[in-house]
């Protein structure tokens, strides 16, 4: 075994690698002895759903409105009353007012990067990009702290993800769905769900074929930990490809047309059904990402650069709300709400000031993030903006004090160190814990 | 327990110690001798003591000893309890400020006793990190002395560690349990010596083998070899230890063949160890082997069978020198290099104004190099003094040829170019410190970056040596030359594009470039030394803009040292990588032949023998020192052929062994004495795929050309848009952005099983239509099914004949009746008639005659074809096209079968080729 050496001092064996996906210990026969038992939708303490809505959604049309700030800021939008009484969020967010007491609105998220790739990595990961040293995402640092179960990788992205596993290497890397799921159709992930006309009777003839086959290191796996990992992992790829409960996790056809039909029918909607699918089944981050409108004004994202308002009501905030909406609605009476931290989050805020083409351009003074679920305390705002929604006043949160408190809230320690591939120890967050906004 | 070289340093103890102690005392150590002065334990062993320590000789070590100053303690960025030390203590100055200053200073000078450096530790007062020490012991009393002493610093004129010399040198144990006692002994460049092993950190690299204590006992364990390092100030010694795997060791080795230099040196190192190297590897396996490691590729079906039945008694060695020739050899090792020198399409942004050319250029650039096999100090020069301007061109001439490169009309190549620069255009390399880190790993394959912020824990570079190799780069730049500024505006201006500047003006090049105009081009650089602050200043008024952005206008270092070398005179150099350059080439220089021919090493045996291989420290002494001496000598003598280096190692016997090892190698990995299974490497695992589902013809075109073959793809990194994205990222390609070997992940994961046997891009390379295996096959069955078409048309025309015949007897008993009737006229006609008619019987029944075998042969289509290709035979070549074997007897029955017993044979074929590649002996070399 090699020893890899760090920085600070500290050897460290590598330990055998068949964990790679579940470092939790869970071994293949207890997946299997847990299948048999019906007991693998089981889900564990900690999970997180991590929305992004890629492009920079505009906090003063949505979750920080200034209604009585000069028109040329203020916008077309009027607020409406929430179930909190005295918290005020936009009117084309009618169904999220109505579960306001489940999240709470961060009004004072403040960094400087005003670039998407930039302002993505920074609020994906809570550090501040560097050139010469890629952070991994947060599902990246919760796959590697948390692990998961066996049969299901821990990471899962849909579509895709701005989330890298950086110096974690590949091992934490997040599988990307690739594609988000359609109302009534059955869906299935990159090598997970069978092959289009392979039968589970096919797949057994051809298991036993290789099994009979794959005889040549026979007898010399143990002294060799890659000949043993391959085993395994052979084992476990049969388990997952051949298990119904792992493709059944990502089949959202399964739900029934009337409450797939609650999250809209929209790419986003069947995305979050999706998500708290997989995070029932054992999954330990989830990232939805938006998914663009095709035809739609700003190519369908939240980067509303013209005609800010129209894309906003028109397009974007009715298919938000529902989804989200739905989300939260659903976690909480599966009593999951508790235990599955859901952040939704966008790079950056808008410009306050409306441009000429009646658009926002890009603002990381200030950004709307909501913070739900696992002990955060619900129904409240933390942060306030000044007059015109341009600059913190009150309890500004920088990104990475977001990211400490993410990853306290699933978990992660407050003072976990991680190790680059050099064995430099890199702290998991530069940030600190926000207790207030804990519960 | 053998010790090869006798220590005769036995710890002093009672009154002698005190005596010594007593002596010690006196002021600067008055022991030229050779005899050290005695260990502190014992000098500070009594209460009335009056030596006083030296804060960098005693006190700082002891802090390490003690823990203080580790990550988890006081060594911490932030510190801890108000209170830092430098992490492994080597900053002197910083750890003797945090202890005498501020407004309660750890020691005290007034009531020394008092002190909370002497508190803490001994838990007189609360101490998060618990009792360090004993209010009694010795280190108390070094901590007090020091402190009575008035607590001073490090002075300037303090001599430097020379060396730390440790006994015994090398450690042999015979059974697990035996101990042997280090002593360590520094030596100051003033001359003293003093046994400094009670302040000695020691470390063993494997303590299943041996482990060490606190205080420098060895204690042997498992049966094998390793190392055990003692740290003191900046010295880092690394002892072997060993004990023999089995009793055939040293003399009692068993006679065993050593053909070549390689063989006999890694043979020496296992005959001490008593382990005995494998057997030979088969034909099969050395021509799979030495194809996947040499070229990324697999032998073809034929390749493997008519290697097999050569009975050449040097067809291995032909064959190496064969596949040394192939284009798949160039490009597998392009990119190899490419990997090592950081080649990323993420590091390359911007570049240049074309997306994903920089990191083309690059791999072109390389691949021309080895395919010429030019030196590789040759090739790496061309990389270290790379500018983007070459041969004295002015930035007009250099900005025109670059356009005319990237015109699309051009013909040129960038691997024309005597130089590649983009090497320092990387944005992960913009400071200099960044360069210095790059240029240590890529061409000295070590690590320095521990020693940016704190001395190296595992060897010998400190802060300032860091500090210092860094000012080699800090006069090279990329982006627009301050000096040609005035050049580029021109040029701006001329295009109409000036107030443009960033993406918005890169946007507007490219139509231009496609125009074939020029355009301007960003360039690696060196700037002029600037000499002292006067000079600075007069610059700055000159050229505000330009000291503004360019480091502040301070004086660029007058010297930089070289790692471990001398310190050069930078302001004498136009290029400071001259010198560089020229210490990268001295024969004497310890790291650079040296870790290129152990990373060529580690691609043919799994491991480097220093290991990983990027990592050449002194706490990380090779596997086996003699082995890559020699091999350093040996190819520097060699003019720095790199393919002299790869028919060396492939055609040692050590490289061809089997992997099937024997009991007293089969825990083995670090001493070559059997060949070790590893997976392939992420561009040749995807091309083995495809090449094991490809038809007969294109595998061959696989092996002439590597065109579209994932070993050819140029860059790296998640913005590279070419080649199989999904499967590199999950088996592990180098991304290139870490100035590390582990960049490439060879370990297996589940996602990498997953895609083998269930991910779409798999199956659909085994069913692909145009030119893959199966679509092979189901086409020579479709061209069967015609063969039996024409058969039986052929058959119907037999038919014919038989009605011929009957006519013909028809005709014949007409004649007999006309003759008899006598009607001559009409028994003319008859007769001729009979003659075309038998004449064309004859020839048909000629013909079908010929025929007859194969109408027999072809069954009648009742079923659909399934017998139809001899099913041994296609079990045969599927072995062949994935495991470059012939099956074994049960293997060929168990396949046959499942063919036999598909209700299609293509369907039987499709499960068996799945099958094999998802076995453990395709995606492994072995």
């Amino acid at each position: 075994m090699a020893v890899h050496r760090t920085c600070d001092g500290i050897k460290r064996r590598d330990l055998l690698k068949v964990g790679a996906v579940g470092a939790t210990g869970l071994t293949l026969q207890n997946f299997l002895r847990w299948s048999e038992a019906g007991q693998t939708s089981h889900r564990r303490a900690e999970a997180a759903i991590f929305i992004n809505l890629t492009g920079g959604p505009s906090h003063m049309d949505t979750f920080d409105l200034k209604p009585n700030s000069p028109d040329e800021y203020r916008g077309e939008f009027s607020p409406i009353a929430t179930n909190v009484p005295g918290i005020e969020i936009s009117e084309h967010l009618p169904k999220l007012a109505q579960c306001l007491d489940k999240f709470t609105i961060l009004r004072g998220v403040t960094h400087s990067l005003g670039a998407h790739a930039l302002g993505q990595q920074y609020v994906n990961t809570g550090s501040r990009p560097l050139p010469s040293l890629e952070y991994p995402g947060y599902g990246s640092v919760v796959a590697k702290e948390l692990g998961g179960p066996a049969h299901l990788p821990p990471f899962v992205a849909i579509p895709n993800t701005n989330q890298k596993a950086g110096f974690l290497g590949v091992k934490y890397a997040p599988l990307r769905t690739g594609s988000t799921p359609k109302p009534g159709q059955s869906f299935g992930v990159r090598g997970i769900a069978l092959s289009r006309g392979l039968t589970q009777g096919e797949v057994e003839r051809r298991s036993h074929l290789l099994q009979d086959l794959d005889r040549t290191f026979h007898g010399y796996e143990a002294d060799n930990q890659l000949l043993d990992g391959l085993d395994r992992f052979g084992q476990q790829a049969h388990a997952i490809i051949s298990s119904k409960r792992a493709r059944e996790a990502f089949d959202v056809s399964r739900e029934s047309p009337e409450f797939a039909s609650m999250f809209g029918a929209t790419p986003f909607g069947q995305s979050c059904l999706l998500a708290r699918r997989l995070v029932e089944a054992g999954v330990v981050l989830v990232q939805v990402t938006w998914t663009r409108i095709d035809g739609a004004m700003n190519n369908g994202t939240w980067d509303t650069h013209k005609q800010n308002a129209t894309s906003l009501k028109e397009h974007l905030m009715p298919r938000l709300d529902r989804a989200y909406s739905a989300l939260l609605e659903d976690l909480s009476q599966r009593g999951l709400l508790d235990e599955t931290l859901v952040v939704w989050t966008g790079e950056f805020g808008r410009t306050p000031r409306i441009n000429g083409d009646a658009g926002r351009d890009h603002w990381p003074h200030t950004q709307s993030i909501l913070l739900g679920g696992a002990g955060i305390s619900g129904g409240t705002v933390y942060g306030a903006t000044d007059r015109h929604a341009a600059f913190p006043v009150a309890d500004p949160v920088p990104p990475p004090d977001l990211g400490q408190t993410i990853l306290h809230a699933v978990g992660v320690p407050e003072d976990r160190e991680l190790q680059d591939p050099q064995g430099r120890p890199i702290p998991a967050s530069y940030g600190s814990v926000n207790g207030q906004l804990l519960a | 327990m053998r010790i090869e070289r006798t220590s005769t340093q036995p710890h002093f103890s009672g009154l002698s110690a005190l005596l010594i102690a007593l002596m010690a005392a006196v002021p600067a150590m008055a022991q030229e001798a050779d005899e050290p002065a005695a260990p502190i334990d014992a000098r500070f062993a009594a209460a009335d003591v009056e030596e006083t320590p030296a804060f960098r000789r005693h006190v700082v070590p002891l802090f390490g000893k003690l823990g203080c100053n580790g990550r988890a303690c006081h060594g911490s960025f932030q510190g801890q309890g108000g209170f830092r030390l430098s992490l492994f203590g080597y900053d002197f100055a910083m750890d003797h400020e945090s202890l005498t200053s501020g407004d309660d200073p750890r020691a005290d000078l007034e009531f020394p006793e008092d002190s909370l450096m002497l508190m803490k530790p001994t838990l007189a007062i609360p101490h998060e990190g618990g009792r360090r020490m004993e209010a009694d012991g010795w280190e108390y009393r070094v901590l007090l002395r020091w402190i009575q002493d008035g607590a001073k610093g490090v002075g300037k004129q303090h001599p430097n560690l020379e060396r730390l010399e440790v006994t015994p040198d090398e450690l042999v144990f015979a059974a697990a349990g035996e101990t042997a006692q280090l002593q360590a002994v520094a030596v100051w460049s003033d001359g003293t010596r003093e046994d400094v092993t009670p302040l000695c950190r020691f470390q063993t690299n494997n303590e299943q083998v041996a482990d060490v204590s606190p205080d420098g006992l060895i204690t042997a364990g498992q049966p094998g070899d390793t190392h055990v390092v003692a740290f003191y100030d900046a010295g880092v010694v690394a002892i072997p230890v060993l004990r023999p795997v089995s009793d055939s060791f040293g003399p009692n080795y068993p006679a065993v063949p050593a053909p070549t230099p390689i063989d006999e040196l890694v043979v020496e190192k296992l005959r001490k160890l008593g382990v005995v190297q494998s057997e030979t590897c088969t034909d099969a396996e050395f021509l799979r082997r030495a194809s996947l490691d040499i070229t990324g590729t697999l032998p073809t079906a034929t390749e493997v069978e008519q290697f097999l039945e050569d009975s050449t008694s040097d067809k291995r060695q032909q064959k190496i020198d064969e596949l040394l020739e192939r284009p798949s050899h160039v490009a597998w090792w392009t990119t190899r290099l490419c990997d090592i020198t950081g080649n990323s399409d993420d590091g390359l942004v911007n570049v240049t104004p074309i997306r994903g050319k920089a990191s083309q250029d690059w791999y072109d650039w390389i691949y021309r190099r080895v395919e010429q096999n030019v030196p590789y100090d040759e090739l790496v020069e061309g990389i270290v003094l790379a500018t983007g301007r070459e041969d004295g061109q002015s930035y007009l001439e250099y900005t025109t040829q670059m356009s005319d490169l990237y015109s699309p009309d051009s013909n040129a190549s960038y691997s024309d170019r005597n130089t590649m620069p983009h090497f320092w255009a990387r944005r992960n390399v913009r400071q200099p410190a960044d360069k210095a880190l790059s240029f240590a790993y890529t061409f000295l394959g070590i690590r320095i970056q521990c020693a940016q912020c704190h001395k190296h824990p595992f060897d010998q570079w400190t802060q300032d040596d860091y500090k210092q190799f860094t000012n080699f780069f800090t006069r090279v730049g990329f982006g627009r030359n301050p000096a040609s500024k005035n050049e580029y505006a021109a040029l701006i201006d001329e295009l109409g594009m000036k107030g443009k500047r960033g993406n918005d003006l890169r946007r507007q090049l490219i139509p231009l470039l496609k125009e074939n105009k020029v355009v301007p081009f960003d360039e690696v650089y060196v700037t002029p030394p600037r000499k002292n602050k006067k000079a600075a200043e007069r610059g700055k008024r000159q050229n505000k803009q330009t000291a503004k952005n360019r480091r502040g206008g301070r004086p660029t270092p007058a010297t930089g040292r070289l790692l471990g070398g001398a310190e050069v005179a930078l302001n004498d150099y136009d290029d400071p990588r001259v010198a560089l350059m020229e210490w990268l080439r001295d024969e004497q220089n310890p790291f650079f032949a040296r870790a290129f021919v152990n990373r060529v090493w580690a691609a043919y045996f799994n491991v480097g023998i220093v290991e990983p291989p990027d990592d050449l420290s002194l706490a990380n002494p090779p596997s086996n020192q003699r082995l890559l001496d020699h091999l350093t000598k040996e190819f520097i003598a060699h003019g720095f052929d790199m393919k002299w280096l790869h028919r060396e190692i492939a055609n040692s016997r050590t490289y061809q062994l089997s992997w099937q090892p024997n009991e007293t190698n089969r825990l083995d990995e670090r001493n070559f004495s059997h060949a070790v299974p590893r997976r392939l490497p992420a561009e040749v695992a995807y091309d083995v795929l495809q090449q094991a589902t490809a038809s007969d013809e294109q595998a061959a075109a696989m092996q002439k050309t590597v065109a579209g073959r994932a070993i050819a793809v140029a860059g790296a990194g998640r913005r590279n848009r070419r080649g199989p994205g999904y499967a590199m990222l999950i088996f592990g390609k180098s991304d290139r952005a870490n100035n590390c070997d582990c960049d490439r992940s060879n370990e297996s994961s589940l996602l990498q099983t997953i895609f083998l046997r269930n991910d779409q891009e798999t199956l659909a390379m085994i069913d692909r239509k145009n030119d893959g295996w199966l679509a092979q096959l189901l086409g020579e069955l479709q061209d069967e099914k015609q063969a039996r078409k024409q058969a039986r048309e052929r058959a119907a025309k037999a038919g014919d004949v038989a009605a011929d015949r009957k006519r013909l007897e028809k005709l014949q008993t007409n004649l007999s009746r006309l003759q008899k009737a006598g009607e001559d006229k009409k028994v003319a006609q008859v007769q001729k008639r009979i003659a075309q008619l038998r004449k064309r019987v004859d020839r048909l029944t000629e013909q079908s005659r010929k025929r007859q075998p194969e109408i027999e042969a072809a069954p009648e289509p009742t079923q659909p074809a399934v017998v139809a290709l001899n099913s041994a035979e296609l079990v045969r070549q599927a072995y062949l096209r994935t495991l470059s074997r012939p099956p074994q007897a049960e293997e060929l029955a168990r396949a046959k079968q499942h063919i036999e017993d598909a209700e299609a044979t293509t369907d039987g074929v499709r499960d068996l080729l799945w099958a094999l590649m998802n076995t453990k002996e395709f995606i492994v070399n072995h």
